[in-house]
C-alpha cells in the first residue's frame, strides 16, 4: 500500500475520532431515555393509591413508641423485645403486595405485643376518635385499643409496601374502598378482634348521638368488636353516648340504631345499659367551651 | 388472716435485716435512679414522632444529629460538671418558634398541664416542644473517663447542682422563655405546699428573667385548688402577689384568675360528684359511678410483694 501522506492520515484520525465521539453520544443518549422511562414506569408503579404513604422515618417511630410505652407508659411490659416486635412488623407487609395481606403475617407481631387489660377497663369507641383519647389521656384509669401497646405504636401512622424496591410505599398506600386486605385494614380488625377477646367485666363504648347512626354495623365495632366480647368474661356493656357541645341530637339512649345494637348483644347473652352524656366525658368536652348553655347546668351556688 | 401473716413475717425480716451484709443499694455511688434505658431509641422515635406527626410545621430536622449533640453535651464528662452551655449545639439543632399566645408556663402541676395542652393543640407548654421531647420524663447521666451512660445511679440536684439533668431543664426553660410571644399564660397550683408561686424555682430563676417584654403583649396568671384541696394561695393574696408585684415592676400588663373555669372542668373529669365541682353539677346521675373494688385488694398485695423483695434479697444476696 502506498505510504500516506502526513495530512490525510490527520484527517483519518480526525474523523475516526468524531466518528467515537458521535457513537458514544447517541450510546449515553438512548441509555438515558430508557433508564427515565423504566424509572418513570416504575415510579407509576409506586404512585398508584388513593390513600396517604407510609410514614416517613416508619421504623424510628414505631420503636421509639413501643420502647416509651414499656418504659414510662406501662412499665409491667418492661420485658418485651421492641427490636423483635419491629422485626416482625416488618416483615408482615415489606416487599409485599399491599392488597394481599392475610392475618397469618400479622400472627407473630401479635403474639409478641399482646397484654392483658385489667378487667371493667376495656373502653370502645366508634366515631368518638378524638374524644375518647382525650379522656383516657386526662383519666387514666380506662384503656381504648390504642392506650396498649399495639395501638400505641401504630395509631395515627400509615404503612404499605411494594413489591418493588425498597419494598415499603413512601407515596401512597390503597384506602379500604381500593382494596380490603390493605395492611392497615387487616391490621387495625386483627387488633380490635383481640382487644374484644380479652376484654372481662364490665366493659364501655361511647358512641357518638351527633352524627347520623351513632351505632353502623360498617365500623370495626359494629363488625368486630361486639361479635368478640366473651360473654363468659364480660358481665354488662355500658354505651355512653355523647352529644357534640350545643347539639346537633341525631340520636338517643332510645334511637333507632342504640336499639339495634342493644338487641344484638343481648341476642349475645350481654346485658346493656346506656347513658345520654356521661357526666365525666361531658366535662372534658366543656373544657373547649366552658360558657356554653350546656356547660352551665348549675344547682344554687353559682361562683 | 393471710395479711397479718405477712405483715409479722415482715416485722421479723425488718429486725434479722441488722445481722444481714449491705446490699447492692448500699454501693450505689448516687442517690438518683440511673439513666432510662433504651433512651437513644425512645429519644430519637419521640423527635421523628414530633416532627412528622406531632408538629410537622419545624420542618425537616436530623434526629440522629440531635441525638449526637444531646449526648456530648454530657457524655464521658464528670457528672457533676455539666453546664447549661453545653447544651448549646443541641438546642441550636432542635429550637423552634411557639405560635404566639400559646405558651403555658406552670409550676407544681405537670400532669394537668400536659392533658390540658392537648399535644400542643390548645397550648404548647415546654413539653409539648421538641427540646423537651428529648428529656420529659427520662432521666440520664454520664461518666467521666468513660464513653457510656451510667444506668445504675445518678446525681440528684441536691448531691450537685450542675448534673446532666438539671442543666438541661435550665437551658431549655431559658430558651422556651425567650421564644414565647403574644399572650403568656401562667399556670399555679394554690394547694400547693410552699406557695403557687415558688420565688425559687424554674419559673422564677429561668423563665421569667428571660420573657422577651417587646413581644409580649399581656401575661394571665390561672391559680388552680386541687378538688377537694386546701385554698392557700389566690390571685392577690400570698405567693401570688409577690408574683403580681415583680410581673408589675417589669412592666407587664397582668391578669390574674382563680380556678379558671376551662382548667377546673378537666380537673373535676376525676371527681364529677365534688361539692368542688358542684357549679357543674346537673341532676346527680341515675347512672351509679363504677367504683373500684380493688382497693381492699390492693393493701394485702402490697404487703405480700414487700414479703417476697425481702426474701428475695436475703436469699439471693449472700
Amino acid at each position: 500500500m502506498p505510504f500516506p501522506n502526513r495530512s490525510s492520515r490527520t484527517r483519518q484520525r480526525i474523523v475516526l475520532l468524531v466518528g467515537i465521539m458521535v457513537l458514544i453520544v447517541t450510546i449515553v443518549v438512548v441509555l438515558a431515555a430508557v433508564l427515565a422511562h423504566g424509572r418513570k414506569e416504575s415510579s407509576v408503579q409506586l404512585l398508584e393509591w388513593k390513600g396517604r404513604g407510609t410514614t416517613k422515618n416508619l421504623q424510628e417511630v414505631i420503636l421509639g413508641r413501643c420502647y416509651n410505652y414499656i418504659t414510662t407508659v406501662n412499665p409491667e411490659l418492661r420485658d418485651k423485645d421492641c427490636q423483635k416486635i419491629w422485626e416482625t412488623m416488618k416483615n408482615a407487609f415489606v416487599y409485599k403486595n399491599p392488597c394481599n395481606i392475610t392475618t397469618e403475617d400479622y400472627q407473630p407481631l401479635l403474639d409478641l405485643a399482646s397484654h392483658p387489660v385489667p378487667c371493667n377497663k376495656s373502653l370502645f369507641w366508634s366515631k368518638t376518635n378524638d374524644l375518647v383519647h382525650r379522656y383516657t389521656k386526662a383519666n387514666h384509669n380506662l384503656f381504648t385499643l390504642e392506650d396498649t401497646l399495639l395501638g400505641y405504636m401504630t395509631d395515627g401512622v400509615s404503612w404499605c409496601g411494594s413489591p418493588s424496591r425498597p419494598g415499603i410505599n413512601y407515596e401512597s398506600c390503597p384506602k379500604w374502598s381500593e382494596c380490603e386486605s390493605n395492611p392497615s385494614t387487616v391490621y387495625w380488625k386483627m387488633a380490635s378482634k383481640m382487644f374484644a377477646e380479652a376484654a372481662c367485666g364490665v366493659v364501655q363504648v361511647m358512641l357518638n348521638g351527633s352524627v347520623d347512626d351513632a351505632f353502623r354495623s360498617s365500623s370495626i365495632f359494629g363488625s368486630v368488636e361486639i361479635f368478640n366480647l366473651d360473654p363468659d368474661k364480660v358481665s354488662a356493656v355500658q354505651i355512653w353516648l355523647m352529644h357534640n357541645i350545643g347539639g346537633p341530637h341525631r340520636e338517643s339512649c332510645v334511637g333507632h340504631s342504640i336499639t339495634k345494637l342493644t338487641s344484638i348483644l343481648e341476642e349475645r347473652n350481654l346485658s346493656v345499659s346506656c347513658e345520654d352524656n356521661y357526666r365525666p366525658v361531658q366535662l372534658l368536652q366543656c373544657t373547649s367551651d366552658p360558657d356554653h348553655a350546656d356547660c352551665r347546668l348549675c344547682t344554687s351556688n353559682v361562683q | 388472716n393471710m395479711n397479718s401473716f405477712f405483715l409479722s413475717l415482715l416485722v421479723g425480716l425488718l429486725f434479722s435485716k441488722d445481722y444481714v451484709k449491705p446490699t447492692e443499694i448500699d454501693r450505689k455511688k448516687w442517690k438518683g435512679e440511673g439513666t432510662t434505658p433504651n433512651l437513644e431509641s425512645i429519644v430519637i422515635g419521640r423527635c421523628y414522632e414530633y416532627i412528622r406527626l406531632v408538629n410537622p410545621n419545624v420542618g425537616e430536622k436530623n434526629c440522629t444529629e440531635i441525638w449526637e449533640a444531646f449526648k456530648n453535651a454530657f457524655i464521658n464528662k464528670d457528672p457533676c460538671n455539666i453546664l447549661p452551655s453545653d447544651y448549646e449545639l443541641f438546642i441550636n439543632l432542635s429550637v423552634h418558634t411557639i405560635p404566639p399566645n400559646k405558651a403555658l408556663f406552670w409550676e407544681n402541676n405537670h400532669l394537668l398541664v400536659t392533658s390540658y395542652s392537648d399535644k400542643s393543640r390548645r397550648y404548647m407548654p415546654l413539653c409539648d416542644t421538641l427540646i423537651a421531647s428529648f428529656g420529659d420524663f427520662l432521666n440520664w447521666c454520664g461518666q467521666a473517663n468513660d464513653t457510656g451512660f451510667d444506668y445504675d445511679s445518678c446525681p440528684m440536684t441536691e448531691e450537685c447542682e450542675n448534673n446532666a439533668v438539671e442543666s438541661f431543664w435550665r437551658i431549655a426553660s431559658i430558651t422556651y422563655a425567650k421564644q414565647s410571644s403574644g399572650v403568656i399564660y401562667v399556670m399555679l397550683n394554690g394547694s400547693a405546699i410552699g406557695g403557687a408561686y415558688p420565688v425559687k424555682g424554674f419559673f422564677a430563676d429561668y423563665e421569667l428573667p428571660n420573657l422577651q417584654k417587646d413581644r409580649i403583649s399581656r401575661i394571665e396568671i390561672w391559680v388552680m385548688d386541687d378538688i377537694g384541696g386546701p385554698d392557700l394561695d389566690s390571685c392577690g393574696k400570698g405567693s401570688v402577689q409577690i408574683l403580681e408585684e415583680r410581673l408589675k415592676t417589669m412592666g407587664y400588663d397582668i391578669t390574674c384568675i382563680d380556678n379558671y373555669k376551662s382548667v377546673l372542668l378537666l380537673k373535676c373529669l376525676d371527681y364529677p360528684y365534688h361539692s368542688d365541682c358542684s357549679i357543674f353539677s346537673s341532676a346527680p346521675s341515675t347512672q351509679r359511678r363504677l367504683v373500684s373494688s380493688e382497693r381492699g385488694n390492693s393493701w394485702s398485695r402490697l404487703i405480700y410483694t414487700i414479703f417476697v423483695a425481702f426474701v428475695f434479697e436475703i436469699c439471693f444476696n449472700p
